[in-house]
């Protein structure tokens, strides 16, 4: 596929790709330049591509009237403990389904599958309730254990699972010839392999995290334990109506930072999946 | 022989194969207690919550045996909301699918700046779901940015989200343009995983293009494509939030897919008995749909290790 | 001697439950509430903080935590959390979902707690305003917040297009929807946006009340059981909003959102409060009028919030006690700064007018207190958020320009009849 294109098929190709782009960055580029216009000046039509006045308080209002500071951390401190937990669970989990042989493997294997099929509004009630019965009702408990442990990880288990099955054998016959037991293997040999697959769990699932939205609503009740995408919910005027301006100013400051990570990070990520199971 | 003998016929009790188990056991607990705490017990308590009658408000919790499930099938709104669920379901998964390997594809191009497109394309998937949604509302207005670009061609733009047909479309264009990124970033990285001498061969060959991409790299990306299918499938009967911003399942009941339906009665209407059947019915068609399609595997993946 | 008994058994009953919940905590030792609300507004909070403070001075072992919740999904979680066993001690509750709450039992009865509350004087609440809160004689939510709806006008947009402004026909006693549709008609058909039912959105169908009570009409029977929507009122009402709509350009169509308060149009029918979404810069020479009488009369429309204690809190007495406390009069005065109030000695200009710095006098009396003092609540219903819902499905294909406004409200009633008769 990959031949040395004429400069007519370029043209033709970045002009295509362009009108593509539109319905992708136009929605994303409205709420940024609006997160800076007067609150008059956002519904104007045809819509302003460019602001036709500043006004930058919005932004820090945002910080008056949530403790958005506070959020933020809530937000990015979850994502990193789920993040981190998944990826130690899911490859633990990943790697003996992929190679350990015990008995029912499979069959445990398919319960756990289940996990993906549910759609968290399914189990919300029933999980309110058994979170009550620990105790930790509006704190951070339900969001940091049910992702590592439950539904969530599911996937990122069968990502690390596809991407160990697809390891050469010998690797680890030699270890195992010299002895080394199997959290050894796992540790010095399986893992530092499975890195790009690590580094695409771990982005799928700190998205997850950070987009998380109907759990928060449930679980947590007190502004100062909010995460971020229900912080966005609480900038409205005293009638419940949403103060559009500041609204998109937290809306902005919650996506440039994931948008960043991801511009960095994304040759490992896109590297990281080909050489996942999940690739031809 | 300096070795202690051992009784060939009495071999000690961790041999490998039960080392192995117990480390296996050891390796997933954490993973399995996981789902039976949070997935399993969930699932049954909802099983259970579906034989009674629950109103919330008055506190009663009444058994009810297969009430819920005889109302179920007596519901009037019932086949409406399937077949709205079937055409979002298949509408979302089918667009989602084509436009992930279309943008895939033309990443793969070797062109100069495909980073940035790349980056661009993804970006919706990192934006807040709810801003995203109300800006498409603002957008699909009749009087919105859309179709005043299609007046300035000259065109009358239907009143999108009031017209049964544009409404659905609506929510399956929206809801793709947020999450397709994801498709084609695992596209992309199977299309880079296909080994090159395969195109060689079948330039020598001297196949053209499209039945390069037809012989070799759909088949070489099938198991990618049964995949994401299944997870797109499994995630588009979970859509609802968009739902609720655009739409609200109208106009008339067009729009109300089953997960929507199943939040009105549970948690608008306060009826949690009926809602947790209707979460089983769910789950039920999520379990049938990916086991149907699991099994199909075999005929449409052609190539897996 | 009652009141007495009442903290011993409170007291008791919490000890019990301390014990058996964790063996830790002793019900003397604090209290705390927790009163679920919809507004985040920062001014607010501060002033039921403040509320919350005084009450210490004779309850110093009891605190109060408002949780804001979000406004879209207020309902729905302050039900998972009674639905997973977490309920709040008090919460704010919608005139919508009055009917659920007060009918279900969930919540405490208020009547005889206020009674024996020092000063409060549950008799200079309008019982027009209570009603909807009201069963079988007993209170069981506070209405804090009673809004009437009225007419917001942009007289520079009305003028510029030629046509007659609310004050104009008021003067010559010729405000009427026949008049008020006309005029926004000659705005509509100028270009401009003539009159906007405020977050209707063709969703909120029962905002639509605050015109069509003016034909006399209803979606159900006084009793709730019977779907009106047939009766020749309610289709005189609703063949004359379609025509505004879709024949006169009066009103704006389906999925065409717009703001008044952004200057483009000429008319508004929303709620008083919303005065405070005036714009400051480039202010518009507006007015505020009461609904223009229909062919039935003179009438007016208010929106309510109600305040309740959950009868489950293991705190119940001490929350009822507080609710007494928040909505007594001197905390009412309090209040009214933000929510129009339903006691009788608020109703005045003079306290009026200092909350609502923006209204004139005559317009606090032509249109707040006279709107209060004889306004009809919002339709409400037990069950309403299926029966909205339901409505709202039916109604969907009236907002067609070629509909059949009859034939769609039989197909409404035929929808909706089993829900009410239920």
């Amino acid at each position: 596929m990959k031949t040395d294109l004429s400069p007519r098929m370029k043209t033709a190709l970045y002009g295509l790709m362009c009108i593509l782009l539109i319905p992708f960055v136009f929605p994303t580029w409205w709420m940024i330049t609006s997160s800076v216009k007067p609150i008059s000046d956002i519904f104007a039509f045809p819509p302003d591509l460019w602001p036709r006045r500043f006004d930058f308080s919005t932004y820090a209002q945002v910080f008056e009237l949530q403790p958005f500071a506070r959020q933020y951390w809530n937000s990015a401190y979850i994502a990193a403990l789920v993040t981190v937990g998944t990826m130690v669970i899911s490859s633990m989990a990943g790697y003996a389904f992929a190679r350990i042989k015990f008995p029912f493997s499979n069959a445990i294997f398919m319960v756990v599958l289940l996990g993906l099929l549910i759609p968290s509004e399914v189990t919300i009630v029933p999980l309110f309730q058994i979170f009550l019965g620990w105790g930790m009702i509006n704190t951070h408990w339900p969001l940091i254990l049910v992702p590592i442990f439950g539904a969530p990880s599911v996937f990122a288990t069968f990502v690390m699972r596809q991407f160990f099955i697809a390891l050469p054998n010998e690797l680890e016959e030699a270890a195992r010839v010299d002895g080394l037991g199997r959290f050894k293997i796992f540790w010095t040999i399986a893992l530092p392999l499975a890195k790009p697959a690590l580094g695409a769990v771990a982005i799928f699932t700190f998205l997850h995290s950070w987009n998380l939205y109907l759990e928060p609503i449930v679980f947590l009740s007190s502004t100062q334990m909010f995460t971020l995408p229900q912080a966005l919910t609480q900038f409205t005027d005293a009638y419940g109506g949403a103060m559009w301006n500041i609204q998109l100013a937290a809306a902005t400051m919650t996506a440039i930072p994931v948008l960043l990570v991801f511009i960095v990070a994304q040759k490992q990520f896109v590297e990281g999946l080909a050489h996942t199971g999940l690739k031809g | 022989m300096s070795q202690p003998t051992q009784a060939p016929h009495k071999p000690p009790f961790w041999t490998i194969a039960r080392r192995d188990a117990a480390a296996g056991y050891i390796f997933i607990a954490p993973q399995l207690i996981g789902i039976i705490t949070f997935v399993l017990v969930p699932l049954g308590l909802v099983f259970w919550y579906s034989l009674h009658e629950w109103n919330v408000l008055a506190a009663s919790f009444n058994f009810v045996g297969a009430a819920n499930y005889q109302m179920l099938l007596a519901d009037p709104n019932l086949p409406q909301v399937l077949i709205a669920s079937a055409i979002f379901s298949a509408g979302l998964v089918i667009l989602n699918m084509s436009l992930a390997l279309l943008l895939a594809v033309l990443l793969d191009q070797k062109l100069k700046g495909m980073v940035v497109f790349r980056t661009l394309f993804f970006s919706p998937v990192v934006v807040s779901l709810v801003a995203w949604t109300i800006v498409w509302s603002f957008l699909l207005q009749n009087n919105g940015g859309i179709n005043g670009m299609l007046a300035m061609l000259g065109i009358e733009g239907p009143n999108w989200l009031r017209t049964p047909t544009t409404a659905m479309i609506s929510v399956v264009v929206v809801q793709v343009f947020k999450n397709v990124g994801l498709n084609m970033i695992l596209f992309l990285a199977a299309l880079q995983g296909v080994p090159k001498e395969l195109y060689e061969a079948a330039r020598v060959d001297g196949a053209s293009g499209f039945k390069q991409f037809r012989r070799i790299t759909l088949p070489m990306i099938s198991p990618t494509i049964l995949l994401t299918s299944i997870i797109t499938i499994v995630g588009s009967l979970q859509v609802f939030a968009q739902i609720a911003v655009l739409t609200q399942g109208g106009p008339g009941m067009t729009t109300t897919v089953l997960v929507y339906y199943l939040y009105q009665q549970a948690f608008q209407f306060h009826f949690f008995g009926y809602g947790s059947t209707l979460s089983i019915l769910l789950f039920v068609i999520v379990a049938v749909l990916t086991f149907v399609q699991w099994q199909l595997r075999k005929r449409i993946v052609f190539y897996e290790n | 001697m009652t009141k007495h008994l009442l903290k011993t058994t409170a007291a008791t009953a919490g000890i019990i439950l301390g014990l058996a919940a964790a063996g830790t905590a002793w019900a003397q030792d604090a209290v705390n509430l927790r009163m679920t609300i919809w507004s985040a507004n920062e001014a607010h909070l501060a002033m039921f903080n403040e509320i919350a403070e005084g009450f210490k001075a004779t309850h110093p072992n009891v605190s109060v935590t408002f949780e804001p919740l979000p406004f879209d999904s207020y309902t729905t979680t302050l039900t998972t959390q009674i639905a997973g066993g977490n309920p709040p001690d008090l919460a704010w509750i919608l005139e919508t979902t009055a009917a659920d709450f007060v009918n279900s039992g969930a919540l405490a009865p208020l009547t005889d707690a206020f009674a024996a509350t020092e000063g409060y004087d549950l008799a200079d609440v309008s019982e027009k305003a209570t009603a909807l809160w009201t069963k079988d004689g007993q209170l069981y939510a506070y209405p804090f917040s009673t809004s009437p709806f009225a007419i917001f006008a942009n007289n520079d947009v009305l003028k510029a297009a030629g046509a007659k402004t609310p004050a104009e026909l008021i003067a010559a006693g010729e405000w009427t929807w026949d008049n008020a549709f006309a005029s926004a008609a000659t705005v509509g058909q100028s270009g401009k946006t003539g009159l906007v039912v405020r977050d209707f959105k063709f969703q909120t169908w029962q905002n639509l009340a605050s015109i069509w009570n003016g034909w006399g009409a209803a979606p159900w029977s006084a009793d709730g059981k019977t779907c009106t929507f047939t009766e020749p009122a309610m289709v005189d009402a609703l063949t004359a909003i379609h025509k505004a709509i879709f024949t006169d350009k009066a009103m704006p169509g389906p999925g065409e959102d717009i703001d008044f308060f952004a200057g483009e149009t000429g008319m508004t029918i929303t709620q008083i409060s919303r005065a405070s979404l005036l714009p400051k810069e480039n202010p518009f020479d507006w007015d505020l009028v009461p609904l223009p009488a229909g062919p039935a009369g003179e009438y007016s429309v208010v929106g309510q919030a109600g305040v309740g204690a959950f009868a489950k809190g293991a705190n119940k007495d001490v929350a009822v006690e507080f609710l007494g406390y928040m909505t007594n009069a001197e905390n009412s005065k309090k209040l009214a700064q933000f929510f129009p109030p339903a006691r009788a000695s608020l109703l005045n200009a003079e306290t009026l007018a200092s909350t609502n710095p923006l209204l004139s006098p005559e317009q606090i009396e032509n249109v707040v207190i006279s709107g209060i003092a004889n306004g009809t609540v919002l339709p409400g219903h037990t069950n309403f958020a299926q029966i909205q819902q339901t409505i709202r499905a039916g109604l969907d294909s009236l907002w067609v320009p070629e509909a059949d406004v009859a034939a769609v409200l039989a197909n409404v009633c035929s929808s909706v009849s089993p829900l009410l008769a239920r």
